[in-house]
């Protein structure tokens, strides 16, 4: 997008806010999502009985899957971690304005630089690990903040470049792990090389508390828990996440009243990033995946983080739970194709799910706004300063 | 192999991947100059490549499945539309949506069902098709290609010429000032989009009983985000836009070719072409592009 | 039925009536915002719709354009009900509106925004040809090829103009059509309807806040007030009094509040020094005296300005161009404290920018602003508050409030640091200040935490003016104060601005509205094209001579 005015800010980005922060409402976004929620289900269930599948069995799996005993809880807290990461980033660009789909290439980015670090210094001991997560959160918050510079001198939309940027970051790991002299694997005698890259030292794994077959909670789950709870404090709390607010809600204003539009704006860009980053490098240090740098490694788990936030409406708290509800998703979906279901129907599930969380919020203001006659509320209340009783 | 031959195949490749992206092109450009960046047109492609297939299958007519492509298209589009520009869920929101709805509910429905492979039948042109180098690659083709003939030109006289056209620039500029003028913004934006979904639809059914013949788990693989990175390389004009088609097209068959050809470069350079040119495009050529001034938003009475 | 004949005939004489409205009322949720409406058009003659802001003449205007459907009412064009669904139904109907803001698209070329709305095939030839003939008849030069973008707003007038007279309208609507206009542009858009209406027998309907608009140029008058017509009068037969009266609904004072409603100060009013003292010295009554004490004690200061003492705010050379575009051109200023300047012109010669800068929204590319004898370094987020410069933003929407945060947090928003404490925000502290400020103010709102938007324009206004004066600054710059608000919320935001010179506030009053930089000025900055072409004593200056300099003339 062109800035039409030095310090325009991006029209999109803070039409965006408009729909995806927390407003207040009564009972109807609660009562209207509950209907679309289970509308969301009945066309899952309907989706499974049409293709000759059992919705109960289904249901089965996915919570013998995710919850049935300790090891799949343990499971599903490996995938909720670099979730729940991935969202809280999501809440803090998007709560200034910066509407940031690239997650899915920041996660790759930040794998990228927790692995290249891991597998070059020569460290023994937990200071390995925290150096991998510190690079991690410093490439991709990097990486992200590209977009908001390309946004700040060329005016160039910060939801198309991030997009972009994702799949200039898939090949950016492609390439590092083709090239012997980056991080493709070693080759052992003539055994062929996989494009991947070699697995990393026990040093740079992320450990658990607790021991199988009993719960494990990871240290990424740890991490994320953190960084959510330090967001949500920092957001709602502090003097910079009143000002983040302001910027979100009207960059005019924050600019007007003294807040470094350019500099805090490009800072939750780049904090959304880090997080991301970080979710890369859980996904990599953390037993969820093999410890090795791979092309796929992200699995969809920047878009999915997305769609925790969106879920949420940019809460950090809120994102705890439905980050737990995705992850469920992800450890119950392996156990459903043993019930003849594909493993795919989860994704179908989740966008659905999304789609109920989304749209009743929407659908209510606007009904709100046509039985109001069709006029904004501000304008609504010009015409009826009466309405109102003093404070004073 | 001669050098001529090799050059010729490439070109041959490079237009069969060009033609989904051009169809598709040619939607995304009209939607995006009536305001909707529509991310959804993964979607559409995605959608549209499956039922083709599965249509094709069903009634053995690979005609009937490119039909049954572009509805599902139109059907993606109408979804979005009225998602968007009637309810007023953000557009981004409802694209990323509507992408991962489609790449589920295909996965999960090709991983259950087979079906039999059916493609449209080639034309090849007399004596056009001997002419060297060119011949061949340009005039032996599957006969959907040739509709491209009267999609580009219909899509730009659509848009530069037609009333409807007029409007939709409008509505993609100032869509308050439209609106008071009497046009109905969200209507047009909904109607853009079904175009666009048409084409898509025709894209993504033509990549698959096209050139394919069947179809595979996310067989469009990001195309439709590379259509959106040649709208935005094309600064918004239909030109460049296809242009920008054929470059992008050229270099993913330059990348399957790079084995034949005995070459040892890495490929990633080639498939991250279209998105770096796309960002490079839009860092130059800011002040000089018809990007649509309200692209993105949405229209609201009442709010300026 | 009868009643209502008869009073048709009563209100209608000799003319047709072209358009008559019968009952018609809109409401929204609890609102009404017109409310059983009659109004009759009269072929041949210029109709003034005179009303406060929020008085119900947009929704009116949007009830005959078919944008708003009407709950209940009739609409006759001549003798015939008629239904209007939809705009496309009122250019069917012969009623066409020539709007002031957001109706041209500014990347399509003349003839094309000319035809926009239309139905049927596009033939350009013939669009253009419409155009030149248009605009040939009314002596409305244009180009139809050239690109909005490009015009003045003068220019995009007469495309206003041109686009809805090609369409051959019986009945004329404009609404609040000088506001962009200098007074040449407004003898030329005059001149344009009297031509339409005595030549051709169209009828036209003025919609304007401002009365002496509406004394000079209409036929007839009807006053809307809180959705009602509370006034119906052949224009010869009422005085501006009345329709003051009318129109706020109780006596006003034209010499007080005369600037309010959009008339200059009364003859001979315009003041030898300050405004407000001179009221004093003309008001003997003491009519209005509230209004008028504070001032004297200014203006001692204020006739120093010119001499002596320095000034709080001097804006030195500044120059801004935007994308290519000059917008300031060495624009220099001083305002002294305890001064009122007025800086006056017509909308879209630069005053925007230089209000923009003066919130730190825009950087000059040229030139200093001092506050206090000191320069500010203007790239510093937040060094002109801090100076001690407060300001009203033009557009409060856009940059002075966020409408989604609550009336507390707006009030402390640029002092956020002084209400934390150990690196959090202390809603106890946020809360104490907001409820002062709220008291001192008269803030009407809900609650401190029901969001800005839910409130009156007049206590957003409100809201952005304790905040900048609760900084204590020593600059106040108010642009376009009073802009939107209704009569009594304007002349609260003159007390105040009254109340901050006389304690000692220089202030620079950025407007558009000649009789409140009259009214309310001790000098006059006039500005055209980005330069102050002229800067008047307020003793000197008249209406006549500041209305050259807006041209770009010197006086």
């Amino acid at each position: 997008m062109t800035a039409s005015s030095p310090g325009a800010p991006s029209g999109t980005g803070r039409r965006l806010l408009g729909l995806l922060t927390p407003r207040p409402s009564g009972w109807q976004t609660p009562a209207a999502t509950a209907v679309a929620v289970v509308a969301a289900l009945a066309l899952s269930s309907a989706l499974i009985t049409l293709t000759g599948g059992s919705p109960s069995a289904s249901v089965q799996a996915l919570f013998e899957g995710s919850m049935a005993d300790w090891t799949a809880w343990t499971s599903t807290l490996l995938y909720t971690a670099p979730l729940l990461l991935v969202a809280v980033g999501a809440c803090v660009s998007a709560r200034s304005g910066s509407f940031n789909i690239g997650q899915e290439g920041q996660v790759l980015i930040g794998a990228l630089a927790a692995a290249w670090v891991g597998l070059r210094l020569a460290i023994n001991g937990p200071a390995l690990l925290v150096i991998m997560l510190l690079a991690a959160a410093l490439a991709a918050g990097a990486w992200a903040g590209l977009s908001s510079l390309m946004h700040r001198l060329r005016g160039v939309n910060v939801v198309v470049s991030t997009m972009l940027m994702t799949f200039v970051a898939q090949q950016v790991v492609a390439y590092a792990v083709n090239m012997p002299w980056l991080l493709q694997e070693s080759r052992v005698g003539n055994a062929p090389v996989s494009p991947q890259s070699n697995p990393l030292p026990p040093s740079g794994l992320l450990g658990s508390f607790g021991e199988y077959p009993g719960l494990q909670i990871n240290g990424g789950l740890i991490l994320a828990v953190a960084a959510a709870v330090l967001a949500a404090v920092a957001i709602t709390r502090t003097p910079w996440g009143f000002r983040l607010t302001m910027l979100g809600r009207n960059p005019l204003a924050a600019k007007h009243a003294g807040v470094r539009v350019n500099a805090l704006g490009g800072l939750a860009l780049a904090i959304s990033g880090a997080l991301a980053g970080l979710a890369g490098a859980v996904l990599l240090a953390s037993p969820v995946g093999v410890n090795r740098l791979q092309p796929g490694m992200a699995m969809n788990i920047g878009w999915d983080g997305l769609l925790v936030a969106l879920v949420a409406r940019n809460r950090p708290l809120a994102a705890m739970p439905v980050a737990l509800l995705f992850g469920v998703l992800r450890s119950g979906g392996g156990f459903l194709a043993a019930t003849g279901v594909p493993s795919f129907l989860v994704d179908v599930v989740k966008a659905l799910l999304v789609l109920a969380f989304v749209a009743p919020p929407v659908v209510v203001a606007l009904a709100r706004r046509r039985r109001s006659g069709g006029r904004p509320a501000g304008a609504r209340r010009e015409a009826a300063p009466a309405a109102e009783e003093a404070i004073a | 192999m001669s050098a001529a031959d090799d050059i010729s195949t490439i070109l041959s490749s490079g237009i069969r991947l060009t033609v989904p992206l051009a169809f598709a092109a040619c939607g995304e450009y009209l939607a995006e100059r009536a305001g909707t960046m529509n991310i959804s047109l993964e979607a559409m492609m995605l959608g549209a490549a499956f039922g083709s297939v599965a249509t094709a299958s069903a009634t053995g007519s690979a005609t009937t499945g490119l039909v049954a492509g572009v509805l599902i298209g139109l059907l993606i589009g109408f979804v979005h539309g009225n998602l968007a520009h009637r309810l007023e869920v953000n557009t981004f929101v409802v694209g990323l949506v509507l992408n991962a709805l489609v790449l589920g509910l295909t996965s999960y429905l090709i991983t259950i069902s087979s079906f039999d492979s059916h493609q449209v039948t080639q034309v090849s042109v007399p004596w056009l098709r001997d002419i060297p180098l060119i011949g061949h690659p340009l005039f032996v083709e599957r006969w959907p290609v040739y509709l491209l003939l009267l999609i580009v030109p219909l899509t730009w006289w659509l848009v530069e010429r037609s009333r409807w056209g007029l409007e939709l620039r409008a509505v993609g500029e100032q869509p308050q000032a439209a609106d008071v003028t009497g046009i109905r913004v969200n209507l047009r934006r909904r109607q853009a989009l079904l175009w666009c979904g048409a084409l898509a639809g025709l894209g993504g059914a033509y990549l698959a009983v096209g050139e394919v013949g069947s179809f595979n788990q996310n067989m469009t693989a990001g195309r439709g985000y590379i259509v959106i990175a040649a709208v935005i390389f094309g600064a918004w004009r239909l030109g460049r836009t296809l242009l920008g088609c054929v470059l992008f097209g050229l270099a993913d068959a330059m990348r399957l070719a790079l084995p034949a050809l005995g070459l040892t470069m890495n490929s990633q350079l080639l498939v991250v072409a279209p998105y770096l040119l796309a960002l490079v495009a839009m860092l130059v050529f800011t002040t000089r592009n018809r990007e649509p001034k309200s692209l993105g938003q949405p229209f609201v009475r009442g709010s300026t | 039925m009868t009643t209502v004949d008869e009073r048709a005939r009563e209100l209608t004489p000799p003319s047709t009536p072209a358009l008559r409205l019968r009952g018609v009322s809109k409401r929204y949720g609890p609102v009404v915002a017109s409310d059983n409406v009659d109004l009759d058009v009269n072929h041949g003659e210029i109709h003034g719709l005179l009303g406060e802001n929020g008085a119900g003449k947009s929704t009116l205007m949007k009830i005959l354009l078919g944008l708003v459907q009407r709950d209940s009412g009739t609409i006759m064009r001549g003798d015939t009900p008629v239904a209007v669904r939809d705009p496309q139904d009122a250019v069917a109907l012969g009623i066409g509106m020539v709007h002031q803001h957001f109706s041209l698209i500014d990347a399509l070329t003349v003839w094309e925004n000319v035809i926009l709305g239309d139905t049927g095939r596009i033939d350009r030839a013939a669009a253009c040809r419409q155009v030149e003939e248009v605009s040939r008849r009314y002596g409305l030069p244009i180009d139809p090829t050239a690109r909005v973008e490009r015009l003045s707003a003068g220019e995009r007038q007469r495309v206003e103009l041109i686009k809805c007279l090609r369409r051959d309208p019986s009945v004329l609507i404009l609404d609040e059509p000088t506001s962009v206009l200098t007074q040449a542009e407004s003898a030329e858009l005059f001149t344009v309807l009297r031509h339409v209406v005595r030549a051709e027998n169209r009828a036209v309907i003025l919609i304007s806040h401002k009365l002496a608009e509406i004394t000079a140029a209409t036929d007839r008058v009807t006053v809307l007030r809180k959705g009602k017509v509370v006034f119906h009068s052949p224009t010869g037969d009422t005085t501006p009094p009345e329709l003051a009266r009318w129109m706020v609904g109780r006596d006003v004072s034209l010499r007080a509040e005369g600037a309010a409603l959009g008339m200059l100060p009364v003859d001979g009013a315009a003041p030898s020094g300050d405004p407000p003292a001179q009221t004093t010295a003309e008001s003997p009554s003491g009519a209005e005296a509230e209004a008028v004490t504070p001032a004297e004690t200014t203006a001692e200061p204020a006739a120093g300005a010119g001499s002596g003492i320095a000034p709080a705010l001097r804006l030195r050379d500044l120059t801004v161009v935007i994308d290519g575009v000059t917008v300031l051109s060495e624009l220099s200023l001083d305002v002294a404290p305890g001064e009122i300047v007025g800086l006056y012109g017509v909308e879209g010669n630069g005053q925007s920018t230089l209000g923009d800068l003066l919130s730190g929204l825009v950087l000059p590319s040229s030139g200093t602003v001092e506050l206090t004898g000191r320069p500010v370094e203007l790239e510093r987020p937040g060094a002109l508050h801090r100076a001690g410069l407060g300001i009203i933003p033009e557009d409060r929407h856009s940059s002075g409030v966020v409408l989604d945060m609550s009336v507390a947090e707006n009030l402390v928003m640029k002092s956020i640091g002084d209400v934390s404490g150990r690196g959090f925000v202390s809603r106890r502290k946020m809360h104490a200040v907001a409820r002062r400020l709220a008291a001192e103010f008269n803030i009407v709102a809900p609650s401190l935490d029901a969001p800005v938007r839910s409130l009156s324009g007049g206590n957003q206004q409100r809201v952005v003016l304790a905040r900048e004066l609760s900084a204590g600054p020593s600059v106040l710059v108010a642009a376009q104060p009073t802009h939107g608000l209704d009569v009594g919320a304007i002349e609260d935001m003159y007390q105040r601005l009254r109340d901050a010179a006389s304690e000692g506030v220089a202030v620079l009053l950025i407007s558009t509205e000649l009789e409140e930089v009259m009214a309310l000025a001790s000098r006059i900055a006039v500005i055209c094209s980005g330069r102050i072409t002229g800067v008047l004593p307020a003793a000197e200056a008249t209406a006549e001579r500041l209305g050259m300099l807006v041209g770009g003339v010197a006086a």
